[in-house]
C-alpha cells in the first residue's frame, strides 16, 4: 500500500468521485437550482415507454433517422472519473476528427436533475450530449419524461461486443434503450479494525448491540432499504411494498435500540477513522482513498448476504445537439484498449471484463511501483468481481411509478429524519 | 419636472433599487413558493394549482415532532447565547476600553470562516476521543461511552455557537450606548453595583436582548447545518426535513408548504413577542 | 439640618455662617491621571473649605481642574494626594452611594427609561424609604421644581428646562448633606438659564442645602455665589465673595478671566510714604494704591476695569490717576460706549462709557484723550 500511495494515479484513482457527491449541496443549502425550479413551476410529463422492441425500434428510427455527425461533443460527468490530462479524449479526437469539451459538473444527483430539468422540460439544450447519471430515482425519472434518445446499438459496435453481459441486462434499463454503463461501485460495510476485533461477516453485525451508538448507517433510502432488505433476506430487485415495509421495521428497530448513531451522507469516513463510528455502511472506493490519503487501516467487506452496486450510466439528452458524435464517444469507451487505459486510472468496476487481459499484459511490462499498481488493479475484485462476488450483488429498487416512489421515500426518511 | 415633484419623488427613487432587490428576490419567490405548496403532483407529471392544502396537513401531521423539536432547540440555543454573550456585551462594552473594536474582531473571527467548516470543526473537537473528550475519559472522568455529537446537546450548543454574534452584536450596541453618566449618577443616588446593574444596565440593555433574541432565535429554529453534522438519529430539525424534501424527494408542495408553517410559526412568535415585550413599558417595569 | 424641613420652606438658610465643622474640606488634595503613558496632574493641591449652607462656586476655565475637583467631593475620583472631609469625616475610599452629597449632572443623566416619578423617586428607594415617605417626599420636591403633574412624562418628553428641574428634583429629593451640580445650565439657552439661576438660587434659600456649583460661565458665579473659587491649571487662584473677585482679583489670571480689565506694565517711579507712582509716558502719572508695598524700580503690573475709567479730551486735575493715548476705536454698544485707547507704549486700554445724557460720544477715532481713574480702583497683581 505504500509503494501504491507514492503513485498519483493510484491516489486518484482511490479518490472516490462521489466527493461531495449527495450532500454537499444539502449542507451548501437550499440549492439555488433547487428554488430555480420550484420557481419556474414544475411542467413534467409522463411519456409511455416503448414496451415492445418493435416500438422501441421505431422510436430509435424515428429518432435517429436524419441525424448527422458534427465533429464536436460536449460531455458531463463527474470528477475523478478521467484522468485530468484527458488522453483517451485526446486519442479519440485524433482517431476521428471529433473535438470533446469534458466537463465535471456532475456532483450530485437531485440538484443535477434540478438544473436540467426546465430546459428538457422546454425543449432546450442543456448544453451537454453526454451526460453521466447514476441508476436511481432521478434515473428512472429522465426516463419516464422522456428526457432521453434512445440509443441505436448500430451504432455501438464495441459495447456490443465488449460489454460484460450483466451490464446488457440491468434493471434499471433493460436491453440498454436509454443507457450504458460508464462504470459501477458497490455499497458493503466498512469497519475499523482498532475497535472491531471480530471482522464483520454479515449485514446482521450492523444490527448488533454490542455496537450499540456506534453504528453508522446511509441516510440515502435506495442504499438504506437494501441493508434493510439485505437483513431480511429480501432481494431488493424483486421486492415490494410489503418487503419494504419489513425491511423498515427492521431498521427502525436498529435505530430505536440504540444501535445507529446517526444516518451519514459520505461524511461516515472520519467519524469511522476518528472511532466515532466501528463499523458502518460504506462506498467501496471511500475506505481506499482515506487509508491511502490518511495512512488509516480501514476495512472494506462485503457482507455475505450481499451488497449493492450501482452504476453510473452515460446517456444523452434528447435536446442534444450532436447526438452522433455522443453515440460515437461512447462506443469508444467500450474498446478494451481504452476501457483498460480507464480503469488503470480510475480503479471502478468497469463494464468490459476483457479490460482486464490487457490491463494483466500491462503488468508484464510495467516495472517498479506501477507494475505493483496495475497489478493491484488487475486483481481487485473490486474492479474485477468474481462470478462469485457478483452473486451478491443487488441493485438499487427499481420504480414503476412515482407513487410507489413517493411511498418508499416516505417509508425510509421517516427512518432517517427522525 | 418641476423641483417640488422631483422632491416629492425622491424617497421613491432611494427605496427603489432595494424595493426591486427585495421584489424579485423576496416577493417573487415567495409568491411562486406559497403557489407551489397549494399545488399537487409530482416531478414526473408535473405539478397544477389545485388549492391542495393537504400538503400542510400532511406535512404537520407527520413532521410535527420535527416542528416542535425545531423550536425548542431554537429557544434553547437563545437562552445559551443570553447567558453566554451578554457578559461578552458587556465586558467589551464597559471594560474594552481602547481595544473595544479589537475584541470585537476578535470575537467575529471564527464567524469569517464558512458556517460549515465551522460546524464540522466542532466534529473533531467533539469527538468520541477526540480533543476535549479523549483525555477526560483516559483520566476516567468521564465513562467510555460517553459521547457528546450525535446528542440533543451538540445540535442545541453548535446553534447557540454558530449565532452567537448576531446576539452579542446587537446586545454590544445597546450596552455601549448607555451613557456612562448614568451609571455614575446611580451611584450616586446610593445603588450599589448590584442596583446599578439590574435597574440600569439590565433595562437598557433589554432592546439590544430583543434584537439579539430575534436575529438568532429565528435563524436556529430553521437552521438546518447542526442538526445534519453534529446531531444523531433523533436530531432532526424541520429545516433538514424541508431541505430533504426539495432536493431529495423532490416533492415540491410538501416542502413549501412546511417552510410556510415554519414561517407562519415564527411570525406569529415574533409578533407576540415583540407585543409583549417590545415596548417602553418593559424598560419601565425592569427598573422597578 | 433637620430632614423634616426639607422643602417646606420653613428653614430658609441664614447667609452662610461659620460652624465648627465645615460641610466639605478639601486639604491640598492631588489628582493625576495617565493618559497615553503620561502622567497628568489636573489638580496640584487644592485646599477649600466649604461652609453649611453656602452657595459655593468652582470658577475656571474648561481643564482647570474644576470637575475633577468636584468628582472627588462626589466619590467618584479619589486624590492622588491629600485628603476629603464631609462633615469632618475623611471620605478617601468610599463610593459614591455611601456619600451623603447628591450630584445634578452635566445633560442631567436622567434616566431615559423611567419616568419622572421613578427618576426622582429612584435614591429614595435605594435607601429603602417607606412607600408613603417616597411618595410624600417626591410630591413635595415635585412641587419645589415647579413639576407637579408631569411625574408620568417620560425625559425625552420634556424640554431642557423641564429635563433640568427632573435632575435637581431628583438629587434634592434625598436631603443630602450637599448638592453638587456640574455646569447645569450649560445646555440650556440665554434666556431659560438666566431664569434658572434665579431659580436655582431661590431653591437653594428655601431647602437650605450646601451648594457646590462648577461651572465657567462667570456671570452664572457672580450672580448666584455667595462665595467662589477661580481655578487655573489645576490651583485655585482666588477664593472670595464675588464682589472681591471682581473688584480685586488677585492675580493676573482672575483679573482677565473676570470681566474685562486692562493691564498696565511700569515700573516703580517713586515711593513716598503710603504713596508710589508708575513710570509711563510723558505727562502720566500712575498712583499705586497701597504703595507701601513696593520699592523705587520694581516692575508692576496694574490692572484697573474699563467702566471705573473717564475719558475726557481736556486733561482732568484731582488726585487720580492719568494717562494719555489715542482713540483707535469707538463700539456704540446701546447702554454704554466702548473705547480702545492706544498708549504710548503701545499698551491697549478698554474704556466704558455710560451713555447717560446723549447719543454722542465723547472722542472719535484719531482723537488724543485722557484717560483717569480713582487709584482705589486699581490694583497691583501678584
Amino acid at each position: 500500500m505504500n509503494d501504491l500511495s507514492r503513485d498519483p494515479a493510484f491516489l486518484r484513482g482511490m479518490t472516490r468521485r462521489r466527493i461531495g457527491r449527495r450532500d454537499a449541496l444539502r449542507l451548501a443549502g437550499m440549492s439555488a437550482a433547487g428554488l430555480a425550479l420550484a420557481a419556474c413551476g414544475v411542467q413534467g410529463k409522463g411519456v409511455a415507454k416503448p414496451t415492445t422492441s418493435a416500438q422501441a425500434q421505431s422510436a430509435v428510427e424515428k429518432y435517429w433517422t436524419g441525424k448527422v455527425r458534427n465533429g464536436h461533443v460536449d460531455f458531463a460527468n463527474w470528477p475523478y472519473y478521467m484522468d485530468p490530462k484527458h488522453p483517451e479524449l485526446k486519442q479519440f479526437t485524433a482517431e476521428t476528427g471529433i473535438t470533446v469539451n469534458y466537463r465535471e459538473v456532475i456532483h450530485e444527483m437531485p440538484s443535477w436533475f434540478a438544473k436540467i430539468q426546465p430546459q428538457l422540460a422546454a425543449g432546450q439544450s442543456i448544453g451537454y450530449d453526454i451526460m453521466v447519471v447514476t441508476n436511481g430515482i432521478q434515473f428512472g425519472q429522465l426516463v419516464k419524461l422522456g428526457y432521453l434518445v434512445p440509443l441505436d446499438h448500430a451504432k455501438l459496435p464495441n459495447f456490443t461486443a465488449n460489454a460484460g453481459a450483466r451490464y446488457k441486462a440491468e434493471d434499471f434499463d433493460p436491453g440498454n434503450v436509454y443507457s450504458i454503463p460508464w462504470t459501477s461501485g458497490m455499497t458493503g460495510i466498512a469497519y475499523n479494525p482498532k475497535y472491531v476485533d471480530t471482522p464483520p461477516t454479515s449485514v446482521l453485525d450492523l444490527w448488533n448491540p454490542k455496537y450499540k451508538g456506534k453504528v453508522g448507517m446511509m441516510a440515502d433510502s435506495q442504499e438504506i432499504a437494501n441493508f434493510g432488505m439485505f437483513a431480511l433476506g429480501i432481494d431488493p430487485g424483486n421486492s415490494g411494498q410489503a418487503d419494504w415495509e419489513k425491511a423498515a421495521a427492521k431498521l427502525t428497530e436498529q435505530r430505536d435500540a440504540g444501535i445507529v448513531r446517526k444516518y451519514y451522507d459520505q461524511s461516515y469516513v472520519d467519524p469511522l477513522s476518528r472511532g466515532d463510528i466501528w463499523l458502518t455502511m460504506a462506498w467501496s472506493g471511500d475506505v481506499f482513498q482515506k487509508n491511502v490519503s490518511d495512512g488509516t487501516d480501514l476495512k472494506f467487506v462485503i457482507p455475505q448476504e450481499g451488497a449493492t452496486i450501482w452504476t453510473d450510466n452515460m446517456m444523452i439528452p434528447k435536446s442534444a445537439e450532436n447526438p452522433v458524435d455522443a453515440i460515437t464517444l461512447m462506443d469508444f469507451f467500450y474498446r478494451t484498449d481504452v476501457a483498460a487505459h480507464l480503469t488503470e486510472y480510475i480503479n471502478y468496476v468497469t463494464p468490459v471484463p476483457g479490460a482486464q487481459s490487457v490491463i494483466q499484459a500491462d503488468v508484464a511490462e510495467a516495472t517498479g511501483d506501477r507494475k505493483k499498481l496495475l497489478d493491484a488493479v488487475a486483481g481487485s475484485s473490486l474492479v474485477f468481481p468474481s462470478e462469485d462476488d457478483y452473486a451478491k450483488l443487488h441493485t438499487y429498487v427499481g420504480f414503476t411509478d412515482t407513487a410507489r416512489q413517493k411511498q418508499f421515500e416516505n417509508l425510509f426518511q421517516a427512518i432517517t429524519t427522525s | 419636472m418641476s423641483s417640488r415633484l422631483r422632491a416629492a419623488l425622491t424617497p421613491y427613487a432611494l427605496i427603489f433599487p432595494g424595493g426591486l432587490w427585495l421584489a424579485i428576490f423576496f416577493v417573487v419567490p415567495t409568491v411562486v413558493m406559497l403557489s407551489l405548496s397549494l399545488q399537487s403532483g409530482d416531478v414526473v407529471s408535473g405539478y397544477a394549482f389545485t388549492f391542495n392544502w393537504h400538503s400542510y396537513v400532511d406535512g404537520i401531521t407527520t413532521y410535527h415532532d420535527q416542528i416542535v423539536r425545531s423550536v425548542i432547540y431554537g429557544l434553547a440555543a437563545t437562552l445559551i447565547q443570553i447567558v453566554v454573550g451578554f457578559p461578552v456585551a458587556y465586558w467589551i462594552a464597559f471594560r474594552g476600553g481602547r481595544r473595544k473594536s479589537v475584541y470585537l474582531f476578535l470575537l467575529l473571527l471564527p464567524f469569517l470562516v464558512s458556517f460549515v467548516l465551522r460546524t464540522i470543526s466542532w466534529q473533531f473537537f467533539l469527538s468520541d476521543n477526540g480533543l476535549l473528550l479523549g483525555p477526560l475519559k483516559s483520566l476516567g472522568l468521564l465513562p467510555q461511552d460517553f459521547h457528546i455529537l450525535a446528542t440533543s446537546v451538540a445540535v442545541v450548543c453548535g446553534l447557540a455557537y454558530n449565532y452567537l454574534p448576531f446576539m452579542v452584536l446587537p446586545m454590544y450596541v445597546a450596552l455601549e450606548r448607555i451613557d456612562p453618566r448614568l451609571l455614575e449618577a446611580a451611584q450616586d443616588l446610593y445603588a450599589g453595583r448590584t442596583q446599578t446593574f439590574l435597574r440600569v444596565v439590565l433595562p437598557l440593555s433589554l432592546p439590544g436582548v430583543f434584537a439579539g433574541v430575534l436575529m438568532t432565535f429565528v435563524p436556529a429554529t430553521s437552521d438546518y447545518v447542526n442538526a445534519s453534522v453534529l446531531g444523531g438519529t433523533s436530531n432532526t430539525m424541520i429545516g433538514n426535513v424541508i431541505q430533504n424534501q426539495f432536493l431529495v424527494n423532490q416533492d415540491y408542495p410538501v416542502a413549501s408548504a412546511l417552510s410556510f408553517t415554519l414561517m407562519a410559526l415564527l411570525l406569529a412568535g415574533i409578533y407576540a413577542y415583540a407585543r409583549v415585550l417590545g415596548t417602553e413599558d418593559v424598560l419601565e417595569v425592569a427598573a422597578r | 439640618m433637620t430632614e423634616t424641613q426639607a422643602g417646606t420652606g420653613a428653614d430658609v438658610a441664614a447667609a452662610p455662617t461659620s460652624q465648627t465643622v465645615p460641610a466639605i474640606e478639601l486639604d491640598n488634595v492631588v489628582k493625576e491621571y495617565t493618559s497615553h503613558g503620561e502622567v497628568v496632574r489636573a489638580v496640584k493641591g487644592v485646599s477649600l473649605t466649604i461652609t453649611e449652607g453656602e452657595f459655593f462656586s468652582l470658577l475656571g476655565p474648561s481643564g482647570c481642574g474644576k470637575t475633577t475637583s468636584m468628582r472627588m467631593i462626589a466619590g467618584f475620583e479619589d486624590p492622588t494626594g491629600g485628603v476629603v472631609r464631609l462633615h469632618g469625616e475623611d471620605v478617601t475610599g468610599v463610593p459614591p452611594n455611601r456619600r451623603d452629597v447628591n450630584m445634578v449632572f452635566q445633560s442631567y443623566a436622567l434616566f431615559p427609561h423611567m419616568n419622572v416619578w421613578d427618576n426622582i423617586a429612584f435614591g429614595l428607594k435605594r435607601k429603602k424609604v417607606a412607600d408613603a415617605e417616597i411618595r410624600r417626599r417626591v410630591g413635595e420636591t415635585l412641587e419645589v421644581v415647579d413639576l407637579l403633574g408631569r411625574e408620568k412624562r417620560r425625559p425625552k418628553e420634556m424640554s431642557g428646562g423641564q429635563q433640568q428641574r427632573v435632575a435637581l428634583a431628583r438629587a434634592l429629593v434625598n436631603r443630602p448633606r450637599a448638592l453638587l451640580l456640574d455646569e447645569p445650565l450649560g445646555a440650556l439657552d440665554l434666556k431659560l438659564r438666566q431664569h434658572m439661576q434665579i431659580e436655582l438660587k431661590r431653591i437653594q434659600r428655601e431647602v437650605g442645602i450646601t451648594f457646590v456649583y462648577v461651572t465657567h460661565d462667570q456671570g452664572e458665579a457672580l450672580t448666584m455665589s455667595d462665595r467662589i473659587a477661580v481655578m487655573n491649571d489645576g490651583l485655585v487662584e482666588q477664593l472670595a465673595d464675588p464682589r472681591e473677585i471682581y473688584e480685586r482679583p488677585a492675580t493676573k489670571f482672575v483679573a482677565g478671566f473676570i470681566g474685562t480689565s486692562n493691564l498696565l506694565g511700569g515700573t516703580v517711579q517713586e515711593v513716598a510714604g503710603d504713596t508710589a507712582v508708575l513710570a509711563l509716558g510723558a505727562g502720566d502719572r500712575v498712583v499705586i494704591p497701597r504703595g507701601g508695598t513696593v520699592a523705587a524700580g520694581d516692575a508692576v503690573d496694574l490692572t484697573v476695569r474699563p467702566e471705573k475709567i473717564t475719558i475726557s479730551r481736556e486733561q482732568p486735575a484731582g488726585d487720580v490717576s492719568v494717562v494719555r493715548g489715542t482713540v483707535s476705536e469707538v463700539v456704540y454698544l446701546g447702554t454704554y460706549n466702548s473705547y480702545m485707547v492706544v498708549l504710548a507704549d503701545g499698551a491697549e486700554i478698554t474704556v466704558f462709557e455710560q451713555n447717560a445724557h446723549d447719543s454722542s460720544t465723547t472722542a472719535e477715532r484719531g482723537d488724543t484723550v485722557w484717560l483717569s481713574w480713582q487709584p482705589r480702583h486699581s490694583f497691583v497683581l501678584r
